[in-house]
């Protein structure tokens, strides 16, 4: 008996012990969430940015790297139910939930960390992070501006070639440009007995890639949809009628028989697959991803030499990135660019450190290997980060065409003037109204009727 | 000073109170699982489910009642269809042959396969350009466009028809078929030896043999393909443009676009169209157990 009570004893003593030392040594930590890079270059970059962060404040880091669709779903999940981690990154937290979560009060100002920085982060970066706080009835800096997307036009210069046409015979104007592929390109190749589609036009309703497109045509024929208020203005005459135009346009590339009729059901990376499997011949698309696989099979050794050789030719000689035509006025057409943004929750357990993570983030010696580690995928929010020769160099042709047109200057969405947008995104007003017009035959004129009924419903 | 005696009930109603109270120490597991299980999640869904606002944007949601429609059409065809061919492939399946017996063995396989690979397969397969069945019309015919057998809206609503009744089909040709087996062959040799044709005996012996289990089967059926999200789902996503959704994709839409209150109101809709089927059927199924 007594050898039980020892053992009791002793066991209680060295309970208390271990939970003493546990106690005196238990580390500083801050939970963060990202999404996970398409890339190595971009996963490696972050982990050093952590492993330099812990070793800088002996904060303990607790990184999870979650999928693109995870990242978002987890994190709205957290935020519901109040337990969000300290940090957050998920590269479609702007599409879908930022401006939202400002509004609500949900994130962490963050306006002491963003202020010292303004100089070094491009305007338009900027304007995506001020974000309205309905319960301060004030706009503030929310978030911050990590990288950036925008839409590029990626062609099979061999397919081209093929159809029978050189680069030169690429109209600059609108309504020539998309003749020519439809007309010309497609007629070439289904000459040659080839089921090829010219064109690889994204009309799923479940893609963003769907929204971000017909954007671009909107851009393309000045439909302004909300004004810097964040004001619904699609119902001014003017804008209505650009409207109309651009859905009519949009709808037309499918009406023609000159992207594949399966694209009406296409998710974000179906156009990628048609492209690389040589089902079509142009499409357009947000970020380089398409251009940028081959640049990666390039160097990835788990392939055969040749197909690293293939990959290569592919990069460098076959593949062309290029931008928008013309607007159908003639004038350069805007680019629409997508900040990605990170933010520190306002739930969150260790914010104060959170803040101090991403100010240590925003550093450019580390969100400059972040950015460029995704192989020109993701575009950098900073000037310092543009000017690197990474972008400047010329070296890459891809790169090199994202360069120009990324310093030509660039559009926000909708969604960064009244937030609701990212609702009307989501629903995808635009391809819906592409669809009553392709689908169910009726009026443009009726379908854009209807989606500023939309509009206004869900953002008015 | 009286001395208390026990009698007989006291020792009946101590005996019974001893088995009552083991009953519900028995019964304690199954009961929390189901509260768990069951009652919480249903009572929580109704309680999100509210929201009258959720309501009100759920009819404002022009795609809704075009659901709505979707689903009743999806329902009766799906069902009905189902029903019919299973009735007649019943009758070929219950014939004792050997090859039968191996073809429906073949016949069950798409019931017992998963469905995510299958449905993705006719997904594949029927895709207007790089499809199986396209690509052979190209290649036989020299048919450049096939027809749009995801991409049209009726087409592609007639597919997930399709799909779910061959993947349901097999389960509810067997159960008929078990039905089948339960009736009396006397009945058919005496009606044979009298003279009744193959349609007589169906009609005044199998029919009124397995109405009963055709009628349960069909609620049940009913109740199933409500709630089926996969066929829709995973052939074309509600699509071509929100337009072939029925009320389970529906759900998933608003529940992806992060709208848990309209996931929720969705399917709390539907309520109406369940609960009659569940109390029809839980009636008669007490009637055929008297």
């Amino acid at each position: 008996m007594k050898s039980v009570r020892c053992l009791v004893t002793g066991a209680a003593f060295a309970a208390i012990a271990a939970g003493w030392s546990g106690a005196a040594v238990a580390q500083e930590t801050i939970t963060v969430w990202f999404t996970k890079g398409f890339y190595k270059g971009e996963d490696d970059a972050l982990l050093a940015v952590v492993d330099k962060f812990q070793k800088a404040t002996g904060v303990k880091v607790d990184l999870s790297l979650y999928s693109t669709e995870d990242c978002v779903t987890k994190s709205v999940g957290a935020v519901e139910a109040g337990t969000p981690p300290d940090v957050g990154f998920c590269t479609t937290y702007d599409f879908r939930t930022t401006g939202k979560w400002a509004f609500e009060g949900k994130l962490e100002d963050v306006s002491d960390v963003i202020e010292p920085l303004k100089t070094d982060i491009m305007p338009d970066a900027l304007v995506g992070t001020l974000l309205m706080n309905d319960k301060t009835k004030k706009k503030a800096y929310y978030a911050f501006p990590v990288q950036q997307q925008m839409m590029h036009i990626t062609y099979w210069k061999d397919m081209l070639e093929e159809a029978g046409f050189k680069e030169s015979d690429i109209p600059k104007g609108w309504n020539g440009y998309w003749d020519f592929w439809c007309d010309k390109v497609q007629a070439g190749l289904r000459a040659k007995g080839k089921r090829i589609y010219a064109v690889g036009h994204p009309m799923g309703v479940a893609a963003s890639d769907t929204f971000y497109s017909f954007l671009t045509f909107a851009n393309a024929y000045g439909a302004q949809v909300v004004d810097e208020n964040g004001k619904i203005i699609l119902d001014q005459p003017a804008n209505k009628a650009a409207m109309i135009e651009a859905v009519k346009s949009y709808a037309n590339i499918l009406q023609r028989g000159c992207t594949p009729p399966s694209s009406v059901n296409w998710l974000d990376p179906d156009n990628n697959v048609a492209f690389h499997n040589k089902t079509i011949a142009m499409t357009h698309n947000a970020t380089i991803s398409i251009a940028s696989k081959h640049l990666d099979d390039m160097n990835n050794p788990a392939l055969t030499q040749e197909q690293r050789d293939q990959a290569k030719k592919n990069y460098f000689d076959n593949i062309r990135t290029t931008q928008f035509p013309d607007k159908p006025d003639g004038k350069p057409l805007p680019n629409l660019a997508a900040v990605k943004t990170a933010v520190v929750f306002a739930d969150g357990k260790n914010k104060k450190r959170g803040k101090e993570f991403m100010a240590f983030m925003m550093k450019d010696e580390n969100l400059r290997p972040f950015v460029e580690g995704s192989l020109g995928r993701w575009l950098p929010t900073t000037k310092s980060g543009l000017a690197s020769p990474f972008w400047t160099d010329g070296k890459d042709p891809h790169r090199a065409l994202v360069y120009k047109q990324f310093s030509a200057g660039t559009i926000p969405f909708q969604f960064v003037y009244n937030y609701k947008f990212t609702a009307v995104n989501a629903e995808n007003v635009w391809a819906k109204a592409v669809n009553r017009v392709v689908q169910d035959k009726v009026a443009p004129e009726l379908a854009v009727d209807e989606m500023i009924a939309r509009i206004k419903q869900i953002a008015g | 000073m009286a001395v208390p005696v026990s009698t007989p009930s006291d020792a009946v109603s101590g005996h019974t109170r001893d088995r009552a109270l083991w009953g519900a120490i028995m019964l304690a597991p199954y009961v929390l699982v189901f509260a768990v299980m069951v009652v919480y999640p249903v009572a929580y869904g109704l309680w999100i489910g509210l929201n009258w606002n959720s309501y009100r944007a759920l009819f404002a949601d022009p795609i809704f009642l075009r659901t709505v429609f979707n689903t009743i059409v999806f329902l009766f065809i799906a069902v009905n269809l189902k029903f019919a061919i299973a009735m007649v492939l019943s009758g070929f399946f219950v014939a004792q042959r050997a090859w039968i017996r191996f073809v429906l063995v073949l016949f069950i396989l798409p019931w017992a396969v998963p469905s995510i690979p299958t449905i993705l397969s006719f997904r594949v397969m029927l895709n207007p350009e790089t499809g199986m069945v396209n690509s052979q019309l190209f290649q036989w015919f020299g048919i450049v466009e096939g027809p749009g057998w995801l991409t049209d809206p009726t087409l592609a609503f007639a597919c997930s028809i399709m799909v779910h009744i061959w993947k349901s089909l097999p389960f509810w040709t067997l159960i008929l078929v078990t039905g089948r087996l339960a009736i009396a062959q006397d009945l058919y040799e005496a009606a044979s030896v009298d003279g009744a044709s193959k349609w007589q005996q169906f009609k005044f012996i199998t029919w009124p043999s397995l109405a009963t289990l055709y009628v349960t089967s069909t609620m049940l059926s009913m109740i199933w393909t409500l709630g089926d999200f996969n066929s829709v789902y995973l052939l074309t996503g509600g699509g071509p443009g929100d337009l072939n959704h029925v009320l389970a994709t529906l759900g998933i839409r608003y529940m992806r676009n992060n709208n848990l209150d309209l996931g929720i109101a969705s399917i709390i809709v539907a309520m109406p169209l369940i609960l009659p089927m569940v109390y029809f059927m839980v009636k008669r199924l007490s009637k055929a157990a008297e």
